[in-house]
């Protein structure tokens, strides 16, 4: 263990310490705290079985498959444009972005590229369900470290980027509008002044977390230095996103990983920082919101004219090969691989989700630590329950 | 090698070959090398699809040890994924299709089994991804596993992420995992029978009642009817 | 209140409690899968704003709860968990099945894990169909729940189809 790690254990020891004293007294014994599996902190149906000794965790085992839909089997039944629409619903926040790296890897396998439009669009559209998505994390995690009013604001702004996708795609949460070789319609007149208009609100959204929530003390005092990841640690467990650049690991798919998306003409900045805390994480999220928005705006004003779609055959049948494609999700590095075998339907198609491998540090993460900072933990793994059981 | 096993090389190599010269991927191709020195007798094959990505199949045995020599040698500290691949020649999810689904005859039942990338020999196959964040280079690991209820070295001493992966695909493939300290279902529930994501394993709402069929295909933008009907079963 | 249930209270009186009982109906928070957040949207957020129906998001307990919403894909290792809390929820108590998971399996009809439909395990007031479907879609399985509501005879509420939102 480095340095982090071990300062993480020490004061931990000397909780203990303290405990101990009063241990003595009180004569607490072990007890088995059932959290969920319907638990309001946990983003659907995890369940996590939490051994404690008074008010400290000594194990947390997560329980799950409370959510599990067998995707992975699914796509072995349905062809190509079929999956997209399955695997929508895997991050349900930010469905647009599990349709990408997919779709991305079918291109790969047929040797089709998307237009420069499409691409543009695409990455329009990406940054947009992250805004989504990472809007409500501000929010939620706020929500349940106490604070009720966040939330309300979170769904307030969040209402105006989802009314922009659905003018969009014309699905306001599954818009299943990203197509093998390019998307399915082109931008609605106006979209981009509106979009413009969003974009505003959602900095302000930002300015107002930024006063409200990490300018708290009780937030501060409630996440800093809890749940401290070292990096060496994360990279170990798969995490990846925003939890692994909050403990410094200075590595963004947008930028390093350049498939298929456009980040790369964009100008904007990777976040990270060096706490590897939940308050770390929640301030590299509100970054990145940020970011996005900016991405966004430059997106809109350079997107180029020219046509939505490659040439495909109407039937898709995808050559015989393999190919795994990662983007940065709003959670996190998702891929996929696909081995197919030239037919209609993917031979096997695994699903590389990123909170399944986020959430795999909690037993390690949860243990030794007080009980109200197990909800803090949690919420700022930031994970949903579609991506860890798939 | 088998035969089917280079059929599907070649076709990999085709698709390369439209560029002039074909790219050689100096970083991957060291890397490579380089593993093959360490493994010795553990390396069996290795594919490089060039500045993108490249695979490399290793013996059950040398399972565990690669991991170990991707840790420490080579940087791969990320932990990307692990799972299998059940190669079985499966008619599945074909003969449960509406007859409207088969749009063509070419795509007959496989008997032989057939393997992708890197070739292969036995049913199933481990697959696992590392990645190294510093060099941003990533590399597919595969392993033949012997049997129908394969047993191999689990990875968590090297990469505790791997915990979770091995326990799904331990109830979704039958494979378990030596030392692996908690080899107990994950996703199913415990009175749940047979390894879904096995080829023989079927889904039964299909059979119950077959999936209408393609009803309704949508056309692409910019296309009408006319277009379809021709360009459809081209290319 | 034993009397509600049997029937045995004199018309005006019935009609008074049930205008009561539409108006303030509890709902357990129960989220499942993707149509959660768009319950939440519904009953959290501004523009949808449900408490304006008179209906009570706030019970974290079914103990508490007059109504509950199956927002989401049922899987077979959750459906112990819908049903225990089901049974917890104190007579007269109202289901609705939101989205298409939780009325029929919706996408993963033929999956291994999914259970196909939720009134296969507990029985469903209303049906409000999408995936997910919109807040303006369960506000309306709501509406048309009260309207149930308010015209309710005890002795006959089993013997009513469900609604199906339209």
């Amino acid at each position: 263990m480095n340095s982090e790690a071990s300062t993480q254990q020490l004061s931990y020891i000397a909780n203990q310490a303290s405990d101990a004293r009063v241990n003595i007294e009180l004569e607490t014994e072990g007890m088995t705290l059932n959290l969920g599996p319907q638990h309001p902190a946990t983003h659907g149906t995890l369940r996590i079985i939490v051994r404690l000794d008074g008010e400290q965790v000594v194990s947390a085992e997560p329980v799950m498959g409370y959510m599990h839909r067998g995707y992975e089997k699914l796509t072995e039944v349905r062809t190509y444009p079929q999956v997209t629409t399955l695997v929508n619903r895997i991050d349900w926040l930010g469905s647009f972005a599990n349709e990408v790296p997919f779709i991305l890897a079918a291109e790969r396998l047929m040797e089709v590229e998307a237009p420069a439009r499409a691409q543009w669009i695409r990455t329009a559209l990406f940054e947009l369900s992250r805004i989504a998505n990472v809007v409500l994390f501000l929010g939620d995690m706020a929500v349940q470290l106490g604070a009720t009013t966040p939330v309300f604001y979170a769904f307030r702004d969040r209402e105006f980027v989802l009314n922009q996708i659905e003018s969009v795609t014309g699905g306001r949460f599954h818009p299943n509008f990203d197509r093998i070789g390019g998307i399915k319609d082109d931008l609605p007149k106006g979209w981009i002044q509106e979009t413009k208009d969003v974009l505003v609100r959602i900095h302000s959204f930002c300015e107002e977390m930024e006063d409200l929530v990490v300018g708290n003390e009780i937030f501060q005092t409630r996440t800093r230095g809890i749940g401290i990841i070292p990096a060496d640690t994360g990279l170990a467990y798969g995490l990846s996103g925003a939890n692994i650049r909050s403990s410094g690991v200075d590595w963004d798919l947008r930028r390093d990983g350049g498939v298929g998306l456009i980040h790369d003409q964009l100008d904007w900045k990777v976040w990270t920082h060096p706490d590897g805390d939940s308050f770390a994480r929640y301030w590299v999220r509100l970054q990145e919101v940020r970011e996005s928005c900016k991405m966004v705006g430059q997106i809109l004003d350079g997107i180029p004219s020219g046509p939505i779609m490659a040439k495909v055959p109407r039937i898709i049948k995808v050559p015989p090969g393999e190919a795994y494609v990662e983007t940065e999700n709003p959670l996190g590095v998702m891929g996929y691989y696909i081995v197919s075998k030239g037919d209609l339907v993917p031979y096997r198609v695994k699903i590389r989700s990123a909170s399944f491998n986020n959430v795999s540090i909690t037993p390690w993460v949860l243990k030794g630590v007080y009980v109200p900072d197990v909800i803090s933990i949690l919420a700022s793994l930031y994970f949903i329950l579609g991506d860890i059981d798939r | 090698m088998s035969s089917p096993d280079t059929n599907a090389e070649e076709i990999i190599e085709e698709s390369i070959e439209p560029q002039e010269e074909p790219i050689i991927d100096e970083k991957r191709e060291a890397f490579v090398a380089s593993i093959k020195q360490d493994l010795g007798s553990g390396f069996i094959d290795s594919h490089i699809d060039p500045e993108i990505d490249v695979w490399i199949r290793v013996t059950q045995e040398a399972w565990l040890e690669t991991a170990k020599i991707l840790f420490e040698k080579h940087g791969m500290n990320f932990f990307n994924f692990l799972s299998a691949i059940d190669w079985k020649p499966s008619p599945f999810g074909r003969e449960m299709d509406a007859a409207i689904d088969n749009v063509d005859d070419e795509v007959a039942v496989e008997t032989e089994m057939e393997w992708g990338v890197a070739g292969g020999e036995k049913r199933f196959q481990l697959l696992a991804r590392v990645h190294n964040p510093v060099a941003n280079m990533g590399v597919n690991l595969k392993a033949d596993l012997e049997g129908d209820f394969p047993e191999v070295d689990t990875w968590t001493p090297v990469y505790p992420g791997a915990n979770w992966h091995e326990r799904e695909v331990m109830e979704m493939f039958g494979i378990s995992f030596k030392n692996h300290p908690n080899m107990v279902n994950l996703y199913l529930p415990t009175e749940f029978e047979g390894h879904p994501l096995r080829k023989d394993f079927p889904l039964l709402s299909r059979r119950a009642k077959p999936w209408p069929g393609i009803v309704d295909v949508e056309l692409m933008p910019g296309e009408n009817d006319d277009e379809t009907e021709e360009s459809g079963e081209e290319t | 209140m034993g009397l509600v249930e049997n029937g045995k209270l004199p018309g005006p009186l019935t009609k008074l409690l049930n205008i009561s009982r539409k108006y303030s109906l509890w709902v357990y928070q129960w989220g499942l899968a993707c149509c959660a957040i768009e319950m939440g949207a519904a009953f959290a957020s501004p523009r949808y704003d449900v408490m304006r129906l008179g209906v009570i998001p706030f019970p974290a307990s079914p103990r508490q709860a007059d109504l509950v919403v199956i927002s989401g894909t049922v899987t077979d290792k959750m459906a112990p968990a819908v049903r225990r809390l089901y049974e917890q929820m104190p007579e007269p108590k109202y289901v609705i099945s939101m989205g298409s998971c939780a009325n029929c399996g919706g996408p993963y009809w033929d999956s291994y894990s999914v259970t196909k439909g939720v009134d296969q395990i507990i029985p469903v007031d209303v049906y409000v169909p999408g995936c997910p479907p919109r807040p303006e879609a369960l506000l309306e399985g709501i509406v048309l729940l009260q309207e149930r509501i308010a015209s309710e005879d005890m002795t006959d509420r089993w013997n009513r189809d469900p609604i199906v939102v339209t």
